[in-house]
């Protein structure tokens, strides 16, 4: 039961952030004035449609009314009855946030939020605006059927009218299909259709056919050239007609009015009786054609009654390859757990211990001169073995990367929404969409570049009206960029707003007592950006309604810590703010340096070590008890980790020859961990340390290392920060590194 | 005194038709439960044997700087880093070095019944056999035992001559200091 509920809100979260999708496209495209996307439109009312299926379902009452009510705007929007507007987006926009809340109450076994969803029903009826006056009938001028107008669903008239408006041309185009292969041979057509028109409709022709094919009549908006398209689409069973404009008197026009009908899932289709008795009837599936009229679209014809076949009609029939469509894709992703990958990864790690094993019989049996011959073999088939997990562990983790464009379709939402509340016109500009990272950070990230972008919408871009004093564009760019670097994700949140002003920060720091006035002259830019980084630190008078409502950026870099990223921050008064995160790739495999500390082997993730040196003791010097040494002219404080973990050299291990300095950084700290031996660098799982050890400070984690043995992952920045705590020692080496560089 | 069960894993037991034989005996003879005796700085001791997941031989431990007194490191068991606690320095006993008699046993005792749910692997000096106790048999431990003894103890077993403290896993399990035991109740636990 549980986990059908799990399944029900991944499945649904999918299509919610499908959805988000469309309206951001959608929005673009309204903002370029190109009016909207009616496949963008179709696409968003498939997805609510499918939304209401499944809520219902799964009884999940609210979100099916609140679909149920979506689904009748989106078909309102489909069938131009209600115009798109920028006020209608941000429903939806809404409509998308409460969806999104559901689910979170869902999942957290919370009763559905009431409030909110009957909030949103009552602002769907006031968004919705009818367009006035009816605009002329186009479709008066056009030599067409009355048969096929009467078939036309309401949404194929609209967009016929539509196209027509727009001065588009109608074609036919008639094409014979095997009836073994129409479903795939008329998605190839349409897909070669698309980018020179817009199928609207098609129909048998009635006409020819035999009981293995069938002629169907599509009717194509291009505004294309009849040669364009022969040449484009034609073909030897392929024959094109442009539709004739005619003037003839309106009252040969078929009722401009039919009857409202639903596009999807419609039983039966309608059915209009002309004035006089039929003079032909046929059946649409090319079967028993009693008298062939021509083609439907031509005109020509006598009139003609089409008449549903006993079971199912050709509407809905040739429906059936659409519908398809839909389900194939979805069909070809699996959606997992990431815990089953999790396990997976646990089996890996436990098949690489079978692996060393048989590497260490390997070599004895190799070492026997009798048995050289099997020793050969063995040794071939641990290679095998050792590619093949070596695969095998690339290929769980490759499935659980997803692209950052899951997180930035929801801060691209996140702008628009907050733009549209504070009156700001911004554009956000997103490159590297398609970067990977572990399904775990990226889940992890949202809420800390949600609240950057909010920073820079609040307090990087300026006023339409300032922004015009100083020379800027009227509307502010926000740049949200992602690329990979080496074993990392690097993201960076770009504003052209006002940048942070430094004397300010300053200011409110010596009034908080972070630092003294005296001291303040010694700081470096990068110190004085670090202030915004300490709890509840604000320059705002007064929080506003976006950002400084609690959650302020000390809590940003608490989170990407923990995700092992680093934040830094760049600012230029007047020309905007850079922050930049750089996250590990996977949280699953890293790469970390193995050491030796007192006899005991320890890894340190490579991320946070700098470099690796040689431990000259003579170049050690006290400053106020601690030990620090220069490092090309700056100062380097140590740390001697053997004394920090308290560990007492093992009583069978001679003092190393020489000892070696590895240079931790985090963020714009540095410290030199002076450790015994440097044995390697080695990718390593990180396993958590159970419960009672949570207390633990300085290690992140444990992973094996071989022969059984489990090694301390030590947690760099939590070393750092100890041994550096905010001391006056450490503003003193601080100041005094300043003065250096 | 067999050492059967040391080294072995002590999973699946619903499945095994000797457990379920012994089971059906446990019915006859009125409800019994099933404990684990070891053996820790010459005396014995016994948990039982329903929260006992495994038992292990000692694999090289790893320490853990900085951690509690009775941590004694860190193992892995198919991937999973288990935490290895000291009984004998949780419960104030003489320390000897591990033999190759020494054993772990991975015990986990679930949230609803004052643990954890951690997976924990306790160090033992020996594992010796499976005690079974009706309740009627099991002494309070206040009796016998001096106050700072009592707080890790759930009861007193005596068979054959030999006298066997059962140890309240909650104590060691326990998030934090179990409450003061209020005789044997469901501290002595998991029936067979």
């Amino acid at each position: 039961m549980v986990d059908q509920r799990d399944e029900f809100i991944s499945e649904a979260q999918e299509i919610i952030e499908g959805l988000a999708r469309d309206l951001l496209a959608l929005d673009a495209s309204l903002k370029r004035q190109q009016g909207a996307d009616h496949e963008l439109v179709n696409d968003a009312f498939r997805a609510v449609h499918t939304l209401k299926g499944l809520s219902s379902l799964f009884g999940v009452a609210r979100m099916s009314t609140l679909s149920h009510h979506l689904e009748d705007l989106l078909d309102d929007l489909r069938l131009g009855r209600v115009e798109l507007t920028a006020r209608v987006l941000d429903v939806l926009f809404r409509a998308v946030d409460v969806y999104g809340q559901i689910l979170a109450a869902l999942r957290a076994g919370d009763p559905e939020p009431a409030s909110v969803v009957d909030a949103l029903l009552s602002e769907l009826g006031q968004a919705i605006s009818r367009p006035t006056g009816g605009a002329s009938n186009p479709l008066a001028e056009y030599d067409l059927d009355p048969g096929l107008l009467a078939v036309l669903t309401e949404y194929e008239e609209h967009r016929l009218k539509t196209n027509l408006q727009q001065g588009v041309s109608l074609f036919v185009i008639r094409v014979r299909f095997d009836l073994a292969t129409i479903d795939g041979a008329l998605d190839n057509l349409k897909s070669r259709a698309k980018p020179h028109g817009e199928i609207l409709t098609y129909l048998p022709s009635g006409e020819g056919g035999d009981s293995d094919s069938i002629d169907l009549d599509v009717l194509l908006a291009s505004r294309q050239s009849l040669d364009v398209l022969r040449t484009e689409l034609g073909g030897p069973t392929v024959s094109i007609e442009p539709v004739a404009r005619r003037a003839r008197a309106p009252h040969e026009l078929p009722p401009s009015e039919p009857p409202p009908t639903q596009f999807l899932g419609s039983a039966a289709p309608r059915i209009t009786t002309p004035p006089a008795a039929p003079e032909g009837v046929f059946t649409p599936r090319g079967g028993s054609v009693a008298q062939a009229p021509p083609s439907p679209f031509a005109g020509t014809s006598p009139r003609v009654v089409i008449q549903p076949p006993p079971e199912g009609d050709p509407i809905a029939s040739l429906e059936v390859p659409r519908a398809g469509l839909s389900i194939r894709g979805v069909a070809q992703t699996v959606r997992v757990d990431i815990r089953k990958l999790d396990h997976l990864m646990n089996i890996v790690a436990e098949l690489a211990i079978v692996r060393s094993a048989l590497s260490r019989i390997t070599d004895r049996v190799r070492g026997l001169p009798e048995l050289r011959e099997l020793g050969i073999e063995l040794h071939r088939l641990h290679r095998g073995l050792d590619r093949h997990l070596g695969d095998l562990q690339s290929g769980i983790l490759e499935v659980r990367m997803v692209p950052l464009g899951q997180v930035f379709d929801k801060l691209a939402r996140v702008v628009r929404q907050i733009s549209r509340e504070h009156d700001k016109d911004i554009n956000l500009v997103i490159t590297g969409a398609e970067t990977e990272v572990d399904k775990l950070i990226v889940e992890e990230l949202s809420d800390p570049l949600m609240h950057m972008i909010r920073n820079a919408i609040d307090h990087g871009i300026e006023r339409r009206r300032v922004r015009e004093e100083r020379g800027k564009p009227e509307a502010g760019t926000i740049a949200l960029n992602a690329y990979q670097k080496g074993n990392h994700v690097v993201i960076e949140v770009q504003d052209d707003g006002a940048g942070i002003d430094e004397e300010r920060v300053l200011e409110k720091a010596i009034q908080r007592g972070l630092v003294a006035e005296g001291e303040a002259g010694a700081l470096l830019q990068r110190d004085i950006l670090a202030f915004i980084f300490v709890p509840g630190f604000t320059t705002k008078e007064g929080a506003s309604q976006l950002s400084g409502r609690g959650v302020g950026m000390d809590v940003v870099k608490t989170n990407i810590g923990k995700l092992g990223g680093v934040i830094d921050v760049h600012s230029e008064l007047g020309i905007g703010t850079k922050v930049t995160v750089t996250l590990p790739i996977t949280l699953a495999i890293i790469s970390a340096l193995v050491v030796v500390i007192a006899g005991r082997r320890y890894a340190l993730p490579l991320a946070s070590v700098l470099e690796a040196l040689v431990f000259d003791p003579w170049s050690v010097r006290t400053i106020e008890g601690r030990e620090v040494m220069t490092l090309r002219g700056s100062t380097l404080a140590l740390c001697r980790l053997d004394a920090l973990f308290g560990l007492p050299p093992l009583p069978d291990s001679p003092p190393p020859p020489r000892r070696f300095v590895v240079v931790v950084g985090v963020g714009n700290q540095r410290l030199g961990c002076v450790v015994d031996q440097l044995i390697g660098q080695q990718d390593i799982v990180i396993k958590p340390l159970g419960k009672s050890l949570e207390g633990v400070r300085g290690f992140a984690g444990a992973t094996e290392l071989g022969d059984q043995h489990v090694g301390l992952v030590i947690d760099a920045p939590a070393i750092v920060e100890d041994v550096l705590a905010a001391s006056d020692a450490t503003r003193l080496l601080g100041a005094r590194k300043g003065s250096e560089v | 005194m067999s050492r059967k069960t040391a080294g072995t894993r002590v999973r699946n037991r619903e499945n095994d038709p000797r457990r379920a034989a012994l089971a059906r005996r446990a019915v006859e003879r009125g409800a019994r439960a099933e404990y684990l005796a070891f053996r820790m700085a010459e005396e014995i001791y016994a948990v039982p044997i329903a929260y006992v997941k495994e038992i292990l031989k000692l694999p090289p431990l790893t320490e853990v700087p900085r951690a509690p007194a009775d941590v004694m490191g860190v193992i892995s068991v198919r991937g999973r880093i288990v935490t290895v606690r000291d009984l004998r320095r949780r419960m104030r006993l003489p320390e000897s070095a591990p033999t190759r008699r020494s054993r772990i046993l991975l015990a986990e005792l679930a949230p609803e019944l004052g643990g954890t749910g951690e997976r924990v692997g306790l160090f033992v000096d020996e594992v010796l056999h499976v005690y079974r106790f009706t309740d009627a048999e099991l002494e309070s431990a206040a009796n016998v035992l001096g106050s700072e003894l009592a707080e890790y103890v759930a009861g007193i077993g005596r068979q054959a001559g030999e006298m066997i403290i059962l140890i309240d896993l909650r104590s060691i399990l326990g998030g934090q200091k179990a409450p003061p035991a209020p005789a044997r109740t469901a501290l002595a636990g998991g029936r067979a």
